[in-house]
């Protein structure tokens, strides 16, 4: 493209940018704005900005332990997923017999079942074992839904492993075992760091299975958050502050996982 | 490498662990749909086809199929459009690329119920940006949630603005793949821009454009928690995809075995959908690229 196309055309994108942003920003000048300043109209765009809101959402209407609640699940489903995902993965990239790939295209036609299909026996089992609001069954459905996308993302990762590298250990004296865990392990190191990411956003994000598996002791952020709602005027700058609290996990892992984004999209990490 | 035994091992664990967290599940749920299973009452009697037919005979299920595919079909064609024209934009321009690329992605990594609510707070009556501003300039907004009209509209923008990021990415990915000498030689035999586009790009992006489409198709019959914040499926049934629908029957009524076949119907309209797009890619692959 021609040099004096670039700077209208920067200016145009740049002006998308801003428009696509701005629910966002709206949220983040609610959650700093008095609620005077907050609903004038026209909006005011000079005001004293205050993290009262944030402190309030945060300390004083527990938050806090919604966001350990969240961690909790997103911790046990990465320690579960990616650890099976990863041996799995190597399996699968280093078999060619037809059964494998039958697998794996298996594995991603899993990605046609409608989430409420697994939702409802999930919600049925758990209700009949008394284990509605403990961990144990979020954590295991977030690994029923993230078992598949870890196995397809670990496995792109150990097809770059170039195959010698494993042939060279094992004529080193290697089992296949001693040569995965001590030679092709740590050169996919990246990958688990990126899986492991991808894993953990699904989990945070997750909505449904977390509205119905969930109670007061184990209630995630998401839900905590859907129950301020944006309706009631009276609590928009508290669920604002919660709002713009929970989407900072998320914006940081986006700029940790840049480079990865499109290898994890493709295979389905990131879901509505 | 002859010895597939050990390789079995490596895959064995995770194989158990799907059976028994996926498949076990699943057929747990095909097998209810054949029920008459109300979870609180202990009489499960078993009743056939019947929560079949009667969901098929059912006025709410034709209109939440068809609020689905409506609100799908509009915020996928919106998006490719949207997503291609920022991908091509983004393709165009030489400084930035990576801050704007990551700046427009940010609404599709926020958390969905998040996004649900900033997104509300554009739309919602009165107190909104939106209905801030439009007063503001003297015209009378119309109600965003609460006109069934506006609210499918509304919920069509709000699909597309979390999900235009993902077709920009993969769509400018796609676009960095191409052989650009192939671009310089028509650009050198005199081709505009539109033309590039419509015989060069657009068909070289063919086949990444079904792709992107079949997933998105398969997705968008997940859609759930931007609808649940934003309208709840409201008004009436306006904006009632067939996924809340199940949640209401399953989960505030729970009609288990009613909701399970209602699954069910859903996994073959989205099985039948994919596989007419495969069957589509394929015939198209045979004569075109």
């Amino acid at each position: 493209m021609k040099p004096r196309h670039q700077i209208p055309l920067l200016v145009l994108l740049s002006l998308f940018t801003f428009i696509n942003l701005v629910p966002i920003l709206w949220g983040l000048l609610i959650s700093i704005k008095q609620p005077a300043d907050a609903f004038s109209i026209p909006p005011t765009l000079i005001f004293e900005p205050t993290l009262l809101f944030h402190w309030e959402v945060w300390v004083e209407r527990g938050f806090f332990s919604f966001l350990i609640n969240s961690l909790i699940v997103a911790g046990g489903t990465i320690c579960i997923s990616v650890p099976l995902g990863t041996l799995a993965a190597y399996g699968l990239a280093r078999t060619k017999t037809k059964h494998a790939s039958t697998l794996l295209f298996s594995l991603l036609a899993i990605r046609m079942l409608p989430q409420i299909l697994l939702a409802i026996p999930f919600f049925v089992m758990a209700r009949y074992l008394s284990l509605i609001d403990t961990y144990i069954m979020m954590i295991l459905a977030m690994v029923a839904i993230n078992q598949p996308f870890t196995i397809w993302l670990m496995r792109s990762f150990f097809v770059d492993v170039p195959v010698e590298l494993d042939e060279a250990a094992m004529i080193d004296g290697c089992n296949r075992w001693q040569a995965f865990w001590h030679v092709v392990l740590p050169t996919v190191r990246p990958g688990l760091a990126v899986t492991s990411l991808f894993s953990m956003l699904l989990a945070y994000n997750e909505f449904l299975f977390a509205l119905i598996l969930t109670g007061s002791r184990t209630k995630t952020l998401p839900v905590a958050i859907a129950e301020y709602g944006g309706e009631d005027i009276n609590y928009w700058s508290i669920s604002a502050a919660g709002a713009i609290g929970i989407m900072l996990p998320p914006v940081i892992f986006t700029i940790l996982v840049q480079r990865h984004l499109i290898r994890g999209l493709t295979f389905g990490a990131v879901k509505g | 490498m002859g010895e597939s035994g050990p390789m079995w091992l490596f895959m064995a664990p995770s194989v158990l662990v799907i059976a028994l967290v996926l498949f076990y599940p699943f057929f747990s749920a095909v097998y209810y749909s054949f029920f008459n299973y109300y979870l609180g009452s202990q009489a499960i009697t078993f009743a056939g086809l019947d929560n079949y037919t009667n969901l098929l005979s059912e006025e709410r299920f034709w209109i939440t199929l068809g609020n689905t595919f409506f609100i799908v079909g509009c915020s996928v064609a919106l998006q490719l459009v949207l997503g291609l024209a920022l991908a091509l934009a983004l393709y165009a321009c030489t400084r930035g690329v990576r801050l704007i690329s990551l700046l427009n992605f940010l609404p599709h990594v926020v958390t969905p119920v998040v996004g649900g609510i900033f997104l509300k707070w554009m739309f919602v009556g009165r107190w909104g940006l939106l209905d801030a501003t439009l007063i503001g300039f003297n015209i009378f907004p119309p109600d965003w949630l609460g006109d069934p009209g506006w609210a499918k509209f509304t919920v069509i923008l709000a699909d597309t603005w979390k999900f235009m990021p993902f077709l920009m990415l993969v769509l400018y990915a796609g676009l960095q793949a191409f052989d650009t000498a192939l671009l310089e030689a028509a650009r050198i035999d005199g081709a505009s821009p539109w033309q590039l586009l419509w015989y060069i790009i657009l068909p070289m992006m063919k086949p990444l454009i079904l792709f992107v489409v079949a997933i998105r198709t398969m997705d968008a019959f997940r859609f759930f928690d931007l609808i649940y914040v934003l309208t709840n499926g409201g008004p009436g049934t306006a904006t009632e995809t067939i996924t809340l629908y199940t949640y209401q029957i399953g989960f505030r009524l729970l009609e288990v075995g009613r909701a399970s076949a209602l699954g069910v119907l859903t996994l073959i309209v989205v099985a039948m959908m994919v596989a007419g797009l495969i069957w589509f890619m394929q015939r198209r692959g045979r004569e075109a690229f």
